[in-house]
């Protein structure tokens, strides 16, 4: 293994990355705020959908700090 | 046969009423025991580390066979199955390049492939930590996550489906466990939830030690404001794992932000100050934290007498444990201090002696749980664990 930049390069991803920037706040990974302006218009009861997207989303939240934490 | 919901709740108000600094009717036993439920139940360190039921099964024995009040429900914490199927670079396993009768290892980053995060990537941990996690960290310890931006494969994907569906697997089985060591054993689940504080997690799992001292000493300021950037997160996840009733405390994993590790200089500036208000709101909200002191945490005493009384319970390592008594016990309520190497090397007779000193001279007016100094691996000798537990049972009385 070479030692130095071209090594460092070879181990990992560069930390820019294309992916949309979101204000994420704890329990947040892409924020109901977010998601609903890909939605079409929502009819009924918006919150359902928000629930079940935020509950959804919760665990992804979950998933990656446990990762960081306990695994 | 003992009628194990009376046991149950005899234990929990002995354990509970210690944590809160009262005096019980004795002292509670609450032994963290890892790889010893393998060396107990005759299973290799292999089959409870792959195996979660198999370390579920060995660790209710060992709750039905010793007079333990309180123990984890599985403190072989790091169920292989997660780490295999995300495969992350940083663990080794009994069994996969190791002997199959030996704990699991965590390994730090080979020094010349760099940290698994980099020097010059701490603005963007700080402007988004979970972004940061997952676009960058994660493909980084991971073998099989892509980045954004790199070719998507089948390895990514599965990574995903399977480290998400075995974390949903593990963590559901908990209740069950918790349950039946109740119902089978009369045992108290000892902790529910989980911490690490901002300055330990940036050494752990993304600067590494080495890298970490190296920026405190030439970008203290980054550090600073990427710890702040993690208390919000560090704290949402410890409210969230804790037990909502706050009968039992939040467990917080204390590893390298001590001197001589770090300075007291950067103990004072940097690791204290976003540490100190996770665990007074915490606190607030009713829950109390384990500080489980791993090594040696003298120097730091009189910062953590500044917490709130009855806030945390201090755990003690490799410190004197009469000196953390003199210098916490009028605030919090301590536990462990019997040494691992006397559990591994020395005779029952030894440990009975240790025991009936700590005894004598921490538990004399309650707040006192007993406890070996650190996780109790593979090494520990039966016998010792049975002196430890009887000779608690003897001396622990009020």
């Amino acid at each position: 293994m070479k030692h130095g930049r071209s090594a460092r390069v070879q181990h990992g991803n560069n930390a820019m990355t294309t992916e949309p920037k979101f204000d994420r706040k704890p329990g947040e990974v892409i924020p109901w705020r977010e998601k609903v302006k890909e939605l079409p218009e929502l009819s009924g009861n918006p919150d359902l959908v928000k629930k079940t997207w935020e509950d959804a989303d919760a665990l992804a939240y979950v998933y990656i700090w446990q990762l960081l934490l306990s695994f | 046969m003992p009628d194990m919901e009376q046991l149950y709740q005899q234990r929990l108000k002995r354990y509970t009423t210690a944590m809160r600094k009262g005096k019980p009717d004795r002292v509670p036993i609450r032994p963290f025991v890892a790889e010893f439920i393998a060396t107990y139940t005759g299973f290799t360190c292999q089959e409870v580390t792959q195996d979660y039921n198999k370390a579920f099964e060995a660790t209710r024995r060992c709750c039905r066979d010793f007079d333990w009040d309180a123990t984890v429900p599985n403190m072989v914490y790091v169920w292989a199955g997660i780490p295999q199927v995300v495969n992350l670079k940083y663990y080794q396993f009994p069994g996969v390049g190791l002997s199959p009768n030996v704990g699991f290892n965590y390994l730090e980053p080979p020094e010349e492939q760099g940290s698994w995060m980099q020097a010059d990537e701490y603005d963007a941990l700080i402007e988004d930590p979970t972004g940061y996690l997952y676009n960058v960290w994660l493909p980084r310890v991971s073998r099989d996550v892509a980045a954004p931006g790199q070719p998507n494969t089948l390895k990514n994907n599965l990574s995903f489906l399977k480290g998400g569906m075995q974390m949903m697997n593990y963590f559901g089985a908990f209740p069950g466990q918790i349950e039946k060591m109740r119902t089978e054993c009369g045992t108290v689940s000892a902790i529910a939830g989980i911490f690490k504080a901002p300055l330990d997690i940036l050494a752990d799992k993304l600067r590494g030690y080495l890298g970490l001292a190296v920026d405190l000493m030439e970008r203290p300021d980054k550090v600073k404001k990427a710890c702040e950037a993690l208390m919000p997160h560090l704290y949402h996840v410890a409210l969230t794992s804790s037990d909502p009733t706050g009968t039992v405390p939040i467990g917080f994993w204390m590893h390298r932000a001590c001197v001589p590790f770090i300075s007291q200089e950067h103990f004072d500036n940097i690791h204290w100050p976003t540490l100190k208000p996770i665990i007074e709101e915490l606190w607030k909200n009713g829950r109390q934290t384990l500080f489980y002191a791993e090594g040696k945490w003298g120097a730091h005493l009189k910062t953590f007498a500044t917490l709130p009384e009855r806030s945390i319970v201090f755990h003690c390592d490799r410190d004197d444990v009469f000196e953390v008594h003199r210098a916490l016990g009028h605030k919090f309520c301590i536990s462990g201090g019997v040494p691992n190497m006397m559990l591994a090397y020395g005779k029952p007779q030894e440990v009975r002696e240790c025991v009936k000193k700590i005894i004598q001279g921490v538990a004399r007016d309650g707040g006192y749980i007993l406890d070996a100094s650190a996780i109790v691996q593979n090494d520990a000798k039966v016998e010792n664990m049975k002196a430890m537990t009887e000779a608690g049972r003897e001396y622990g009385q009020y």
